[in-house]
C-alpha cells in the first residue's frame, strides 16, 4: 500500500510528523523501542471523593529515582520528569522507603519549569504516630512541597495510628488525600477491611494482565465505596518485559493505538472502569515516552481485554 | 534480579565512589593494620591478640558506623540495621579481645589454619584482583577494611587463626552477613562476592570442625 497517498489520515500524517519532532506541543509523542503515537488530551479520570481529574498514568519511583547523591544521576532524572510534565504528567509516588527517592524527585522538582500539574503522592512508613508524623514532616522538607496532595500508609504498616494523624492532616489541609497502599498479594484480607470501613479516598495494590487477583475483590470494593486506585507493578517490577518482549506486539493491539508492550501493558490496566491510576517507573526518557503514550487514544473494551489475556497466557 | 532491591547496581558502585573519595586515604590505613593483623598471627607476641582483636574491632565499628549509618543508609531503608548488627560485632569483639584478652591469634598448620590465612589474604589481595575483572575499578569499588565483604571475609579467616576453640559467639555475626551480603550480591551481579557466602560456610564448618577436637575452656 502506497503510504503517501490519498489513504494517509490527519492522524498518520501527525504521527509522522511527531516521529520527525515537528509538531511540539501537541500531544503527539515519538518514542525508542517502537514509536509511541498518541494524539488529543491527555486521558484523566476523577477522584471519586472530589471529582478532581488527574491523568491515567502517573509515575512511581520504586529503584529508578533512588540515586543518592550522584549528580550525574540526578540530572539524568531532571531529564526522566521534565518528560513526564511534557507529556501531560501528573502523579508522582513515592516512599521514605525508597531511599534516595523522596529527596531526588524534590532535587528534580527545582529544576523542572512546568511542574504546576504535580500531584504529589507519598506514603508514611514507620511505626507509631509519633515517628510517623516525625517522618512524614521529613517528606515535606525533601519534595519541598508546603502540602501533599496524597499521603498513604505504606503496606498498612500501623495504619491505625497514622490514620488518625492522617485524618487530622487533612482536615488541616496538610493532605488533600488519604490512603493506604499493598504491594502484590500481600495481606488483601485487612486492606479490603480497611477500605471497607476506614474514610479514606485512594488505595494502591498491584495489578496487571498477569497478577489479576484484584479483580475478585478490591477493584469491586473501590469502585463500591468510591475510592480512586492507583496501580502499583504495573510491569511487575519489569518482569513482563522479560517475559513477553521478544515476542512481537500483535497487530490487532493497533486497534486501540498501542505501539509497543508498555503501552499494551498500562492500557490493560487502565482500561479497567475502576482504575484510576497506573504508576510505571522508569529512569530512561524514551520508556517515559512510551509509558505516557498510553494515556492518549483509545481504550480496549471488554471484549479486547479479554483478548489481550489469552493472547499473554498464550505466549 | 536487582528489582528486589531499592537502588540498581549503577547506584550501589556510585555510593562506593563517594564513600571511598569521601574517606581517602583511610583504606591505606585499613591494608597496613590487615597486614599487621596476619603478621601478628603468624608472629605472636604478648600483645598481639589484643592488636588483632583491636583491627578487627575497628574495622567493624568504622563499618557499622560511617557506611552504614552515614552513607548506605541514604539508598537503603535497611541500612541502619545493618549498622546496630556491625556495631554490636565490633563490640563483642573489642569485648572479648582486646578488654578481656581472650583472643589468642596464632596460625596453626593445620587445614582451619591454612584456609583461615587463605581467606585473610584473599580479602586483601585476590578479592580487589576480581573485582578489577569484573569492570570494578577505584574508586568505584569496595574496599579492604572499610566496606563489609572483604572484611567479613577477613574476620572470618582471623577467626580460624585463634590458637584454641574458634569463638562461635564471635563467628556469628560474620556467618550471617555472609549469607545476607551475600544474596544481595548476587541481586546486584557482584562475582567477586560470591566468596562471601562460601567463605561464611566454610568458615563455620572448619570452626565447628575445630572445636570437636579441642578441650573445651579454651577459646580463642
Amino acid at each position: 500500500m502506497n503510504r503517501i497517498g490519498p489513504m494517509l489520515t490527519r492522524r498518520a500524517l501527525l504521527v509522522a510528523m511527531a516521529a520527525r519532532g515537528l509538531v511540539p506541543g501537541t500531544g503527539l509523542v515519538a518514542g525508542g523501542r517502537g514509536a509511541a503515537a498518541a494524539i488529543g488530551p491527555i486521558r484523566k479520570r476523577p477522584i471519586p471523593a472530589s471529582g478532581e481529574r488527574i491523568p491515567v498514568i502517573g509515575m512511581g519511583s520504586w529503584i529508578t529515582f533512588n540515586v543518592g547523591d550522584n549528580v550525574s544521576l540526578r540530572n539524568q532524572r531532571v531529564k526522566v520528569l521534565q518528560a513526564f510534565f511534557d507529556r501531560g504528567g501528573g502523579l508522582i509516588d513515592s516512599s521514605p522507603m525508597y531511599g534516595s527517592s523522596e529527596e531526588v524527585i524534590g532535587y528534580c522538582l527545582k529544576r523542572i519549569a512546568n511542574a504546576d500539574a504535580l500531584f504529589s503522592a507519598t506514603k508514611v512508613w514507620t511505626l507509631s504516630r509519633l515517628l510517623g508524623e516525625r517522618q512524614m514532616n521529613d517528606s515535606f522538607k525533601l519534595w519541598g512541597v508546603n502540602r501533599f496532595h496524597l499521603m498513604q500508609v505504606h503496606n498498612l504498616v500501623d495504619w491505625e495510628a497514622h490514620l488518625e494523624t492522617l485524618k487530622e492532616w487533612k482536615s488541616q489541609g496538610r493532605v488533600r488525600y488519604i490512603g493506604i497502599t499493598t504491594s502484590h498479594g500481600s495481606r488483601h484480607e485487612e486492606f479490603a477491611r480497611v477500605m471497607a470501613t476506614q474514610p479514606i479516598d485512594f488505595v494502591q495494590f498491584t495489578y496487571n494482565v498477569v497478577d489479576r487477583e484484584a479483580e475478585r475483590r478490591l477493584l469491586p470494593l473501590a469502585a463500591e465505596r468510591g475510592l480512586a486506585v492507583i496501580v502499583n507493578r504495573p510491569f511487575r517490577r519489569g518482569a513482563l518485559f522479560d517475559r513477553f518482549e521478544r515476542h512481537p506486539l500483535p497487530a490487532w493491539a493497533g486497534e486501540f493505538d498501542c505501539a509497543n508492550w508498555a503501552q499494551f501493558f498500562l492500557k490493560f490496566i487502565i482500561s479497567h472502569p475502576a482504575v484510576t491510576c497506573a504508576i510505571p517507573a522508569t529512569s530512561r526518557v524514551d520508556h517515559m515516552l512510551e509509558n505516557m503514550g498510553a494515556a492518549y487514544g483509545p481504550l480496549p473494551d471488554g471484549d479486547m481485554r479479554t483478548r489481550m489475556i489469552r493472547h499473554v497466557e498464550s505466549l | 534480579m536487582s528489582r528486589m532491591l531499592a537502588f540498581t547496581p549503577e547506584v550501589f558502585l556510585s555510593l562506593f565512589e563517594q564513600y571511598n573519595t569521601a574517606i581517602w586515604p583511610l583504606q591505606i590505613v585499613a591494608y597496613a593494620l590487615g597486614v599487621l593483623a596476619v603478621f601478628l598471627t603468624l608472629r605472636p607476641g604478648r600483645v598481639a591478640g589484643r592488636l588483632v582483636a583491636a583491627v578487627l574491632a575497628g574495622f567493624w565499628l568504622w563499618i557499622g558506623v560511617v557506611y552504614h549509618f552515614v552513607f548506605f543508609a541514604t539508598i537503603n531503608f535497611a541500612a541502619p540495621v545493618f549498622g546496630v548488627v556491625f556495631i554490636v560485632q565490633g563490640l563483642l569483639l573489642a569485648w572479648t579481645g582486646v578488654v578481656r584478652g581472650r583472643l589468642d591469634f596464632r596460625f596453626r598448620g593445620d587445614p582451619a589454619g591454612w584456609i583461615g590465612l587463605g581467606f585473610a589474604l584473599f580479602a586483601m589481595a585476590i578479592y580487589p584482583l576480581l573485582g578489577l575483572l569484573a569492570g570494578h575499578v577505584w574508586p568505584r569499588a569496595p574496599m579492604f577494611g572499610v566496606t563489609p565483604v572483604p572484611t567479613t571475609i577477613f574476620t572470618i579467616g582471623l577467626l580460624l587463626l585463634t590458637a584454641h576453640r574458634v569463638p562461635l559467639s564471635l563467628m556469628a555475626i560474620p556467618v550471617l552477613w555472609s549469607l545476607v551480603g551475600g544474596t544481595a550480591s548476587w541481586l546486584l551481579n557482584i562475582p567477586e562476592d560470591i566468596a562471601l557466602p562460601i567463605a561464611g560456610v566454610a568458615g563455620l564448618g572448619l570452626a565447628i570442625w575445630r572445636n570437636h577436637g579441642t578441650p573445651r575452656g579454651k577459646t580463642g
